[in-house]
């Protein structure tokens, strides 16, 4: 996982949201029985056509996981839950109770939450990219945000969780993407760049990968997260005088670094979070959003990759009848999958489709949208927030990547050599700005397999390596790339 | 109740307060009291790099009601190492707060710093069962393990075995077979290039499937060591052929069978069979991937696929 995930802070594993508790037709008193969704096709109210008889832990895991979503799915035997049906018959998006749970996420907590002391400042990027997503103006929270960051800024350099801890890649990246959706002069510049310089120069390890913090962990997610960092604040390249690494020979940010993640692609296709791990959805997204601001996509990824291995894994992360995604092998699908895995699919095809030509057909669409559309919409919304699955409570977390991989299901991505869509600017200077060349537009009935949402479930577009909302990337890395030294 | 103010023994530190981020911070956390203060001194300790044995109580105090605490963990390992504290004991102390926190993380990359610089591993193989009875899939004891046996040269110290003795357990734990995978070909000697073990591989994947061959962990392990070998997935045609007849549609038993043998009729230049097995994942077996399959049927038009 990127981070701490809140859901796993607290007690919920064991708990059934009393609310959400499923019954059959017959149990059920009679002003409470609803009609349900509308015909909602066999592929997602029916369980797989094949069945082993063998029984593991896995196997009743999972099968308890299709009876749970089941009645969402479809609607039938729900206790109580009303929901607003779209014009396709399923839940609408409820954007004002979310709206409200992530303004809610950024409020005060009780003392219960200090186990959140550390991971704080991805509330604080969970919940505003959410709100971003949803379609809300954030300016007014800009100022708290600034202070906030500010408190756990590092004199020697990145951001801790909080004021006095250590710095650390995680809190540094939710610092930069926050400062980015801020998208003011003064948020971009609360962030001391030549201390983060200086700092990230000794997270890089002579074998290329990078360590969350101070003798802390080596794994994907700190190449992504330093290149998000590097490229967004467009920092130099080349390694302060101070690094450790340059001992080993290593004179770049970048030396080694892809090679390093694709040692980590594991046999099944996807990849892990350090060499011989296992393949793990959001440890696969890091690796190739790092491919991606390493390089264009249909250069990057087919190099270092092995890509029919990749799309297989990836592929087979979508299960049915629930339609949404599972972040390994033979575990269970999960909301916050939607963005892990789902965010993967627009990198991987653009990747297949290759450079971007004038006049070229969208690329290929690999997986199904409608599915995890129908996911999202029936199981992972509750009244209020996101979650994992009808199960679970909601959470700041899995309410935000629930939404960005709606945001991923609704948009078709492409990679264009030229720049970033509407951007009329010149092109961008320096290293590393291959994530800033995407261009985006609204999913066409016939890439959706049956569309399942109106305009008034839509979500908006995001740039698919930085995860914040269209413009907010490159409107940053264009303010760096103006201003000169550090 | 002040605890450490009141201390004699912490009567020389000057707690430094928390600054939560101006005056409106973002998601502040009312800690309680016991919190506050415990973390004033501690950001009092670091900033004058006290290295004191009471460094250790304190961060013990701390661990206690958050054990989500990177800097508190790391700080505490330097304390340790300063202090030349008896490592073993650090482990059993340890063990107890692993099982109390089953998913926190941060216990994990401590215990991996402290292993490595008692340098031995004894016990770490039971503890670990210990926590995979509870968890059998948990990734950060996966990882742990990994590196347990790249730094102590495990790999034929009970490591199969035990891996075996969770997979007849549950055939369908992904982990444990990536944790075969590690064993036999993650490590740097050339014994696993062998034939004699290429062969007991793919048989191993092949029994565990015939167990229930609607489980993707075996396929892709055969799909793996197939590649790893560079042997054609037609070495495993007749196999496939057994859970997805080519005569009889309806008697399929396994989407991956029929999965595979899309990719040996491609092989063999059998573009109709080939065809014929991707349109039936797409329609019947497998159609949530129906777009994939027919991203695969796209490629069998391409001429580099007939390469």
């Amino acid at each position: 996982m990127i981070g701490p995930r809140v859901e796993e802070l607290s007690d919920s594993d064991a708990k059934v949201d009393d609310d959400f508790e499923s019954m059959s037709d017959d149990e059920l008193p009679p002003e409470l029985t609803r009609t349900a969704w509308a015909s909602v096709p066999e592929l997602f109210s029916c369980p797989p056509p094949i069945r082993d008889e063998l029984e593991t832990q896995t196997s009743k895991l999972q099968d308890k996981t299709i009876q749970e979503c089941l009645p969402f799915l479809t609607g039938k035997g729900l206790k109580d839950w009303q929901p607003q049906l779209n014009s396709h018959g399923i839940p609408e998006l409820s954007r004002a109770a979310h709206v409200e749970f992530l303004q809610d996420a950024l409020g005060d907590y009780p003392p219960q939450f200090a186990v959140m002391d550390a991971s704080r400042m991805w509330i604080l990027y969970w919940a505003l990219a959410g709100l971003s997503f949803l379609g809300e103006d954030i300016a007014e929270r800009v100022e708290s945000m600034i202070y906030t960051f500010d408190a756990a800024q590092h004199p020697s350099g990145g951001f801790g969780g909080g004021h006095g801890q250590l710095p650390h890649l995680a809190p540094s990246y939710t610092a930069v993407l926050c400062a980015a959706l801020g998208a003011t002069p003064d948020s971009y510049d609360f962030i001391d760049r030549k201390a983060m310089w200086h700092w990230l120069g000794r997270m890089k390890q002579p074998g290329g990968g990078f360590s969350m913090c101070a003798d802390g962990e080596v794994d994907t997610r700190g190449a992504f997260c330093a290149l998000v960092i590097i490229s967004l604040l467009n920092l130099p390249l080349e390694l302060p005088a101070d690094s450790p690494a340059k001992e080993a020979g290593v004179e770049t940010f970048v030396d080694g670094l892809a090679k390093w993640i694709a040692s980590c692609q594991s046999y099944e296709g996807g990849i892990g979070g350090a060499p011989g791990n296992e393949a793990h959805g959001a440890y696969t997204f890091c690796a190739l959003g790092a491919l991606c601001i390493l390089g264009p996509p249909h250069e990057t990824i087919p190099r270092y990759l092995n890509v029919a291995a990749l799309v297989a894994w990836l592929s087979s992360r979508q299960y049915a009848p629930e339609g949404g995604l599972a972040g390994r092998t033979n575990k269970l699908v999960d909301g916050c999958y939607s963005h892990w895995i789902g965010g993967c699919w627009a990198l991987v095809e653009a990747a297949v489709a290759g450079p971007g030509k004038p006049g070229a057909g969208p690329p290929p669409s690999l997986w199904s949208r409608e599915g995890l559309i129908r996911y999202i919409l029936c199981c992972a919304q509750g009244h209020y927030g996101l979650r994992d699955k009808p199960s679970k409570h909601p959470d700041a977390y899995h309410t935000c990547y629930n939404l960005a991989g709606f945001s991923s299901a609704q948009h078709v991505y492409s990679y264009d050599d030229a720049q970033t869509e509407g951007d009329e600017e010149e092109e961008f200077q320096g290293p590393l700005s291959a994530g800033f060349h995407w261009r985006t537009r609204d999913v066409e009935v016939g890439e959706v397999e049956g569309k399942v949402f109106d305009e008034g479930d839509r979500v908006a577009a995001m740039n698919p390596v930085y995860l914040i909302p269209w413009g907010c990337a490159e409107k940053m890395r264009r303010y760096f790339e103006g201003k000169v030294g550090f | 109740m002040p605890k450490y103010a009141e201390d004699p023994a912490w009567s020389d530190v000057e707690p430094l307060p928390q600054n939560d981020g101006g005056p409106n911070p973002l998601a502040a956390i009312a800690y309680t009291e016991e919190y506050s203060e415990a973390m004033s001194y501690l950001r009092a300790v670091m900033a004058s790099n006290d290295m004191s044995e009471r460094v250790l109580d304190l961060t013990e105090d701390i661990i206690n009601m958050n054990p989500a605490h990177y800097t508190v963990w790391l700080y505490r390992a330097k304390v340790l190492f300063n202090l030349n504290y008896d490592l073993r004991k650090e482990i059993d102390w340890l063990n107890d707060t692993a099982l109390k926190h089953q998913k926190n993380y941060q216990i994990w990359q401590h215990r991996q710093t402290i292993i490595n610089r008692l340098g031995s591993a004894d016990g770490e193989t039971a503890f670990i069962a210990k926590m995979f009875s509870k968890d059998p899939k948990n990734y950060h004891v996966w990882s742990y393990r990994q590196w347990l046996v790249r730094r102590f040269e495990l790999w034929d110290e009970g490591e199969i075995e035990a891996v075996e003795g969770m997979i007849k357990e549950d055939v369908r734990n992904n982990s444990a077979w990536n944790h075969r995978w590690f064993l036999v070909f993650g490590r740097d000697s050339s014994a696993h290039k062998e034939q004699d073990v290429i062969e007991r591989e793919l048989e191993y994947a092949k029994k565990a499937i015939v167990l229930a061959p609607q489980n993707q962990s075996p396929w892709n392990y055969l799909r793996g060591v197939l590649r790893y070998a560079e042997l054609p997935v037609s070495h495993v045609r007749d196999f496939a052929l057994g859970f997805a007849p080519a005569d009889s549609p309806d008697d399929v038993r396994s989407s991956y069978a029929l999965d595979l043998l899309a990719d040996v009729y491609e092989e063999q230049h059998q573009k109709e069979e080939a065809i014929k097995a991707l349109d039936l994942l797409a329609t019947k077996y497998d159609p949530i991937r129906a777009r994939y399959w027919e991203y695969k049927k796209n490629l069998l038009e391409q001429p580099t696929a007939a390469a």
